[in-house]
C-alpha cells in the first residue's frame, strides 16, 4: 500500500509523520510508527548521501534535482543555517563521552551495533579505518573535503581488512589507494585502476545527525576515539 | 423544593454545552500544546496526545451535533434573549473547535509540497557546496536541496517506480 506523508509534529525535536491513508503516526528518524492502524510498521530505509551539490553532479550528471517552490524559496534555509542551528536550544540532553548536544555526528547502525563518529574528526582524519560489531569499516572523506561515506572494508578475494591510504586527486576521480591489492579506489568506493578494477565496496547506511538526537534513539552507542 | 422541569432542562442542556465545549478545548488544545517545539515530551503524553489527535475529528464532529441540539433545546426553555448569548458564543466555540481539529498547524508553518517539479542537474544554479539528500534507484539519480527541505521536512516522490520519502 503506498502512503501519503505529511509533517505531523515534534518529539523531542525529532519530527513526527503522518499518512492520509490510514492516520498512523511515524517517527521520522526510525520510520516507525509510533500510534494508529499500523504501530510497529518500519518504512525501509532507501539509501542516500548527503554531499555537495558539485560532488554529486560530478557522480551523477544525468541526474535531476528538485526545484524550489517559487512561493516559499524565501522561507528556505539562509547559507548559514547550520551555524545557526548550532545555536538552537535542546529539549534533551546526554552529556557524555565529553560531547556537546548539537556536536554533529555521523552515525552508523550495522553489524549488530550503534556507532558514532564526531564529523569534524572524521574530516580532520580523511580516512578513518575502524570496526563494528567485528566487522572491519572505512569511512571516506570526499574530494570535496565536506562529504562523507561509509563502506564495508572488504575487498573480494582477501581475507582481511585493508589498509585504505588517500592519495592525490587524479583526473580519473581516485582518492583512496588500498595496500593489500594496490588498487586505485573513488569516492563511490569503486576500484578504478589495478588488480580490484571494477569491484565496489559494500557501502553502509550512514546518518548525520546530532549527538542528542543520535543518543536518543541509540542508547547502546559508542562513540569512536572514545571509550 | 423541587425544581420545575424547564429550569432542570437548562441546567441539563447547558450542562452538556458545557461538556460538550470542554471535550471539544481538550481534543485541540491539548496536543497542541504537548506536541510543540522547543518542549520535551514525555513518552507517555505523547502517546496520549497522538490517541487524541487521531480521534479528535471524529469527536469534535459528534462533539458539535451534540453541542448543537443541546443549545436548541436550551434556547427552547429560555425566554430571556440575553441570557440566549453565553450558550450561543459556546456552540460558535464548538463549531469552531471541530474546524480547528482539521487544521494541520504544522502545515502551517512549514507548508508541503504539493507537486515537486524537478531540473536536470546540468540547468540547476546551486552553489557547488550547497549540500544535497542524494538517492540512486535503478537508473536514476536524484538530489533534494537540504537548503528547500530543512523547510517542507518532507517530500511524497517516485523515483523509477519506487515511491519514496525523503524526509529531512
Amino acid at each position: 500500500m503506498r502512503l501519503t506523508f505529511h509533517l505531523a509534529g515534534i518529539n523531542n525535536q525529532n519530527f513526527i509523520m503522518r499518512d492520509e491513508e490510514t492516520g498512523t503516526y511515524w517517527q521520522q528518524i526510525t520510520g516507525l510508527a509510533i500510534s494508529g492502524p499500523l504501530k510497529g510498521t518500519r518504512l525501509t530505509l532507501v539509501p542516500s548521501d548527503e554531499l555537495n551539490f558539485a560532488t554529486w553532479k560530478a557522480e551523477q550528471p544525468g541526474g535531476t534535482v528538485l526545484n524550489d517552490i517559487p512561493k516559499y524559496a524565501a522561507e528556505y534555509s539562509p547559507e548559514n543555517w547550520d551555524v545557526r542551528m548550532s545555536r538552537a536550544p535542546v529539549v534533551i540532553s546526554f552529556r557524555e563521552h565529553g560531547l556537546k548536544d548539537r556536536d554533529l555526528m555521523l552515525g552508523i547502525q550495522a553489524f549488530g551495533v550503534s556507532r558514532a563518529y564526531l564529523y569534524a574528526q572524521v574530516k580532520k582524519e580523511k580516512v578513518v579505518k575502524d570496526y563494528m560489531g567485528g566487522q572491519a569499516i572505512l569511512l571516506v572523506v570526499g574530494p570535496d573535503e565536506e562529504s562523507v561515506r561509509a563502506f564495508r572494508n572488504r575487498i573480494t578475494g582477501t581475507n582481511q581488512a585493508s589498509d585504505f591510504y588517500r592519495i592525490v586527486a587524479n583526473a580519473q576521480g581516485s582518492l583512496l589507494m588500498d595496500a593489500a591489492t594496490g588498487s586505485e579506489w573513488n569516492f563511490q568506493g569503486c576500484a578504478i585502476l589495478g588488480t580490484s578494477k571494477g569491484q565496489c565496496l559494500a557501502q553502509l547506511p550512514m546518518l548525520k545527525d546530532y549527538w542528542f538526537d543520535w543518543r536518543n534513539y541509540n542508547p547502546t552507542t559508542t562513540i569512536y576515539g572514545k571509550k | 423544593m423541587i425544581a420545575n422541569s424547564p429550569q432542570r432542562t437548562r441546567w441539563i442542556s447547558g450542562l452538556l454545552l458545557l461538556t460538550c465545549l470542554g471535550v471539544s478545548l481538550v481534543c485541540v488544545v491539548y496536543p497542541v500544546y504537548v506536541i510543540r517545539p522547543f518542549r520535551a515530551q514525555g513518552a507517555h503524553e505523547l502517546a496520549v496526545a497522538l490517541v487524541v489527535s487521531r480521534l479528535r475529528p471524529a469527536v469534535t464532529v459528534v462533539s458539535a451535533l451534540v453541542g448543537m441540539l443541546a443549545l436548541a433545546i436550551y434556547w427552547r426553555v429560555q425566554p430571556r434573549w440575553l441570557r440566549r448569548i453565553l450558550p450561543a458564543i459556546g456552540a460558535v466555540m464548538i463549531l469552531a473547535l471541530a474546524f480547528l481539529a482539521r487544521v494541520n498547524i504544522y502545515e502551517l508553518m512549514f507548508h508541503p509540497i504539493e507537486r515537486a517539479s524537478f531540473s536536470p542537474a546540468s540547468q540547476v544554479k546551486l552553489d557547488k557546496n550547497e549540500k544535497v539528500i542524494a538517492v540512486g534507484i535503478g537508473d536514476q539519480a536524484r538530489a533534494y536541496p537540504i537548503r528547500s527541505m530543512s523547510y517542507h521536512h518532507l517530500i511524497n516522490d517516485v523515483v523509477g517506480e519506487l515511491a519514496i520519502l525523503p524526509t529531512y
